[in-house]
């Protein structure tokens, strides 16, 4: 039991830190990022190809493969689309992720790459005679780690303050002076940094890394930002968490019915989001439309 | 000396032009006024001077130099600085955040606690609700943070777009006396009002803007002619 709720809080941790790179960008640019998914594959065949580099130097050559990929993500397709309706660049973001998707598969082949990363961190440990895996803890302490470290540049610093104020209201920050260059710039960086995170905890749990590795991920990281509320990155944090720990634990309490533990999962968020339309965290009432 | 000078200014949204070739200029501490009915394009004026919308002709200049065509950002940096209608403060942020944003459009960065000093003397109520959450702030109040919002950036063109929308009449007497004593400092200000009688009384001219055009400048005198202001206003005699 312990361990299925370290599991749950684990994976909720990783999912949240999914939720916030692709809230990040969301909140500057209206932009539901779907090549976020491309963003964590990058950086996973960063990890597995330099498996044989120190992990420090492997950990951080996957942090700027997938920034430098977010920068020209942004730079070569959508700074364009700035100001299009969000359809456009959802559906641009569609492109962008199978295009990588390709681009991964001529370059990488369309089978899975492998190789151990970190391999000290798959082994286990006993506390009171529970089993607990270290893979697991490592994955809690670095995702607290970083959402203290998300929130302090968040709430505590003036790029943070900018990154509010423009997720608020773009047009009022540059009449400010808010650089809109920079900053979206530096959302899609922190965003890929981001990904690079979760790109590492997860190649250390499953380190067969094909095309379409961010991609589950990345869909339900996407879930997540609706439930939490996508105007909020606190919001899209925790919708990212709930997601990530409902889906842990059904699949230990569904048993032989985990099959299932998506559906289940699905029923949860559609509850959720008709009792809290916005989302979670957010507060804004939905419009009638018919 | 002209400190601010637009000329000519051509500015519309897609297939609609909305400004035909707007020209005012301003001068060091002078209070311009701009009245004119709903649609006149008082709005669109101020948004193609700060770059929000697109120009189609025309140039705008501070202090000799060319700005037109620059992007928001740059402009403010330059030191010119709009109080956009509406306020469009940012409700969710405190107070003193949104003045901390504020900042970022200075040039001077050495200036900054001496900038926010001088609002707080000047907006006493936002001292008082520094770490409140501005969206609980009243009309007034928020009024007051948008303006104070846009000295912290110490400019020399101040524009305001609909300063007293929303506001009763004694905090809209407020707002408009802090108004003078930042011309007074120094700072040009333009104003663009709906409700010409609040402008006309303390601007040195009041260019008054129907269909897209300037179609008469009227001094403090000539406001207070209400037929004049009013033939002006509605562009016939006022029957």
């Amino acid at each position: 039991m312990i361990q299925a709720i370290l599991d749950a809080v684990s994976l909720g941790g990783v999912y949240a830190l999914a939720a916030l790179g692709l809230g990040l960008v969301f909140g500057v640019m209206r932009l539901v990022n779907f090549a976020h998914a491309e963003l964590i594959t990058v950086a996973s065949y960063t990890l597995v190809m330099t498996h044989q580099f120190p992990l420090v130097v492997s950990i951080v050559l996957s942090v700027v493969a997938a920034s430098l990929m977010a920068l020209l993500m942004e730079l070569l397709a959508y700074r364009r689309l700035r100001g299009s309706n969000p359809a456009t660049m959802l559906i641009v973001s569609f492109g962008v992720s199978v295009l990588l998707q390709k681009v991964y598969e001529l370059v990488f082949g369309a089978l899975p790459r492998s190789a151990s990363v970190a391999t000290g961190l798959t082994g286990a440990f006993t506390v009171g005679g529970v089993s607990i895996t270290i893979a697991s803890v490592v994955t809690i302490v670095l995702a607290v780690v970083i959402l203290l470290a998300m929130g302090y540049l968040i709430e505590r610093t003036k790029l943070g303050l900018q990154l509010r104020a423009a997720a608020s209201d773009f047009q009022t920050a540059r009449l400010l002076g808010v650089r809109s260059n920079r900053l979206i710039a530096s959302a899609f960086v922190i965003s890929g940094a981001l990904a690079a995170v979760v790109a590492f905890v997860n190649v250390v749990g499953n380190p067969q890394v094909d095309p379409r590795f961010g991609l589950d991920i990345t869909i339900l990281a996407l879930v997540g930002i609706v439930v939490g509320g996508m105007n909020s990155l606190r919001g899209s944090a925790l919708g990212g968490f709930i997601v990530g720990a409902v889906l842990s634990l059904l699949n230990v309490i569904l048993g032989n019915g985990r099959v299932y533990a998506y559906s289940w999962m699905f029923v949860i968020v559609i509850v959720i989001l008709l009792v809290r339309p916005g989302g979670i965290l957010s507060k804004f009432a939905t419009k009638e439309r018919v | 000396m002209t400190l601010f000078e637009v000329r000519d200014l051509r500015a519309g949204y897609g297939k609609v032009d909305v400004l035909f070739g707007v020209s005012l200029t301003a001068s060091k501490g002078e209070l311009i006024g701009i009245v004119g009915p709903n649609g006149a394009g008082k709005s669109t004026l101020f948004g193609a001077i700060v770059g929000t919308v697109g120009l189609r002709g025309g140039s705008v200049f501070l202090d000799g130099e060319d700005i037109s065509g620059k992007r928001p950002e740059d402009i403010v940096r330059r030191g010119l600085s709009l109080v956009p209608e509406g306020r469009q403060i940012f409700s969710g942020l405190s107070v003193i955040e949104n003045l901390t944003l504020g900042l970022t459009g200075r040039r001077d960065k050495h200036g900054e606690k001496g900038a926010l000093e001088r609002v707080h003397d000047l907006f006493p109520v936002l001292t008082t609700h520094r770490d409140h959450q501005a969206g609980m702030l009243s009309g007034g109040q928020q009024q007051q943070l948008a303006i104070a919002r846009a000295l912290v950036a110490d400019p020399r063109v101040l524009l305001l777009d609909e300063p007293s929308l929303g506001l009763s009449p004694t905090v809209v007497k407020d707002v408009f006396d802090r108004l003078i004593a930042i011309a007074e400092s120094g700072t040009a200000v333009v104003i663009v009002e709906q409700r010409a009688h609040l402008v006309t009384r303390l601007a040195e001219r009041t260019h008054v803007l129907r269909a897209g055009k300037l179609q008469a400048t009227l001094t403090k005198e000539d406001a207070a002619d209400e037929a004049k202001l009013t033939a002006a206003y509605f562009g016939n005699s006022g029957e």
